[in-house]
């Protein structure tokens, strides 16, 4: 079997009308190119006409394969089977809205080199609405940049490209999509933004809104406990308890104060909050402790990222 | 009992528990209806715990017919436990499960075999119409109602036993402790059809006895496994999450105002029990939030042996290169 340089994979989900066009231009794109492609598209149980139209054109090129779903999982899950099954030692990833240029992928393909794994679009004047869209975007990449440690500017746009050996290594379930970029830094992948231009939502409605937000947040703190605290959920844990101590501290100090005072009696509501807290610390050390035995039963190995990331250097570095 | 070399196309699976009915004569009821309409079929009958004259009548009856099977549970697993043995032990096509007691007409499980339209990939069958005292109906509403609510799920006989369905749903979907009730909603959720048929009840159906309290606090813990199954596997952060942010910010806000209250209105803080409510809140919303964090860890470390999606088909161009 002859290795594709190129996988491109686009969930699709009541796309009915984008379809063919979204063929038509990733196709053109890449048909300029010598490149040796393939295009995943994953059908994720879409309820139009979707998976007709799009079984039609893989008839057509060989090139295309057609993924179809038993149900609607979500984006997250139809990426991580296109993934699966892609066989390109790289591997792109987009929207099948539309948004996303196509002709943006072969200059995008060129950064990943010896020092890049993944590559991921920035878009340039985009064409949503100010208030709704691009203020929350805003702040959410502000957040998640400082949260997970990847400074990236536009974690919402989804074309993006990845090294295959990496991206497939990553864990991806639940609503990942948005967070691949931190997920894949565990490994020890090195990320590099690159420019993109961005259309206006031709067809359908846009499946976003604002009520993702406390969803979204509470991803974030998810993460920031996965990566960030990576086989050390103790310390993490341990993190969390030092305001409560403190907090005891406190407590205890002013319950305790008035003994030193003639005749001045304990304060027992100070005592209680005291122990309570104190209480709570414990409890959240414990839970780090279980963390750890989470991390030991587990089967993620992360050492095994940091060889891994060891050997494509070597790899690379053969090349 | 000899292994015939050419596997049926149905195999149908009795768990058969502590309710059990007339059981042999039971048994030659569902062959005869099934005889009666030609269907190939095999039958494997999962004892739940050691029922030694049982066993023996059954043996009988499986030197006669040698489409029975027998597998005996060395000790009581539970219904869920058993019907995973005899899936496994299955070799059909499809798989149909019957009770061990009389829920349905024998005749009706023929009009089941015949249902299925190309599509469905898992039909259950709904005992209609129903018996029962106006009491029984009023805790089946209850029921079904509270699992409506919790799953937004509509069906009408969870605990019908009959049901017909094709290997892959019980290949893909693990029932465990007490949720082969809910094998249905599982299915469904993971993308199969599931269609309700209506069956005649047996005249015979009647459950003597009464449910306990204990079986009343079981099925209601049941429906919230589910519940939370259903929702929150693969983001437990969002259950608990929720939960402990509105318990801890209701705590936060109480704290806050007493000592706002107390710096600058000099109202005494120390002998005020809201203060100990304002605190519990704030420790019991940070545990909880906490369980969500490790349930996250658990869920990140088990993750690679998930997979969250089936694929039906692939479909390719016959010219591709790589087929």
């Amino acid at each position: 079997m002859k290795s594709l340089d190129l996988s491109v994979v686009v969930p699709l989900y009541n796309e009915e009308e984008s379809v063919r066009l979204l063929h038509e231009r990733i196709s053109e794109a890449l048909r300029r190119t010598d490149l040796r492609y393939e295009i995943l598209f994953v059908d994720d149980g879409s309820r139009d006409g979707t998976l007709e139209i799009a079984a039609a054109i893989a008839e057509q090129d060989p090139r295309l394969r057609v993924v179809e779903f038993r149900a609607n999982y979500g984006q997250t899950p139809a990426m991580a089977a296109g993934i699966d099954l892609a066989r390109g030692t790289v591997i792109a990833t987009m929207d099948g809205d539309l948004q996303n240029d196509p002709g943006d992928i072969p200059a995008m393909l060129r950064e990943i080199d010896d020092d890049t794994d993944m590559v991921v679009g920035w878009r340039q004047n985009r064409q949503d609405r100010l208030l709704t869209r691009k203020v929350p975007s805003w702040i959410a990449n502000k957040l998640i940049g400082k949260v997970t440690g990847v400074p990236i500017r536009d974690n919402g746009c989804s074309l993006k490209l990845y090294r295959a050996s990496v991206i497939k290594r990553v864990p991806l379930y639940s609503e990942m999509h948005r967070f691949i970029p931190a997920m894949a830094s565990i490994t020890g992948a090195r990320v590099k933004e690159v420019p993109v231009s961005h259309h206006a939502r031709q067809f359908g409605a846009s499946k976003y809104g604002l009520s993702r937000t406390w969803k979204v947040l509470l991803d974030l703190l998810s993460i920031k406990t996965i990566i960030g605290f990576a086989q050390r959920p103790l310390l993490w844990f341990g993190l969390l308890a030092m305001p409560f101590i403190v907090a005891s501290l406190i407590s205890l100090g002013a319950a305790i104060a008035p003994l030193f005072t003639p005749d001045g009696t304990l304060i027992l509501p100070f005592a209680g909050t005291g122990v309570l807290y104190g209480a709570l610390a414990l409890f959240l050390l414990m839970g780090g402790a279980v963390g750890e035995l989470v991390y030991a039963t587990g089967n993620v190995d992360l050492t095994e990222y940091s060889r891994l990331s060891a050997v494509s250097r070597m790899e690379r570095d053969d090349e | 009992m000899n292994e015939s070399a050419a596997a049926p196309r149905y195999s149908i699976v009795i768990p058969v528990g502590r309710r059990v009915d007339d059981f042999v004569e039971l048994v030659s009821e569902y062959v005869e209806a099934l005889d009666s309409a030609a269907v190939d079929h095999e039958i494997v009958v999962v004892l739940d715990g050691q029922k030694k004259e049982l066993f023996e009548a059954l043996r009988r009856v499986a030197v006669a017919d040698a489409r029975l099977r027998v597998i005996e549970l060395s000790k009581e697993f539970g219904e869920s436990a058993a019907l995973a043995a005899g899936f496994d032990a299955a070799r059909g096509a499809m798989l149909l499960t019957l009770p061990a007691y009389y829920q349905v007409e024998p005749q009706e499980i023929v009009k089941m075999i015949a249902a299925p339209a190309p599509d469905d990939d898992m039909l259950i069958a709904v005992r209609w119409p129903r018996a029962g005292s106006p009491f029984d109906k009023l805790r089946r509403k209850a029921f079904h109602g509270l699992f409506k609510f919790m799953s937004s799920m509509k069906y009408r006989d969870l605990g019908c036993g009959v049901r017909l369905f094709k290997r892959a749903v019980a290949e893909e979907i693990p029932v465990y402790g007490d949720q082969h009730r809910f094998l249905p909603a599982l299915a469904a959720r993971r993308g199969f059809r599931v269609r309700e048929v209506e069956v005649r009840q047996s005249p015979k159906d009647r459950f003597r006895g009464h449910y306990r309290l204990r079986e009343y606090l079981h099925r209601f813990l049941d429906v919230l496994t589910v519940f939370f199954l259903v929702r929150f596997t693969k983001k437990p952060l969002r259950f608990f999450g929720t939960i402990g942010f509105l318990a801890a910010g209701f705590g936060a806000i109480v704290t806050a105002v007493l000592v706002v209250q107390r710096l600058f209105f000099d109202i005494a803080l120390a002998d005020r029990p809201a203060l100990l409510l304002g605190t519990l809140l704030v420790v019991l919303g940070v545990q909880t939030f906490a369980l969500g964090l490790i349930g996250e860890l658990i869920i990140f470390t088990h993750a690679s042996g998930m997979k969250e999606y089936t694929i039906r088909r692939v479909i390719q161009s016959e010219r591709a290169p790589n087929a």
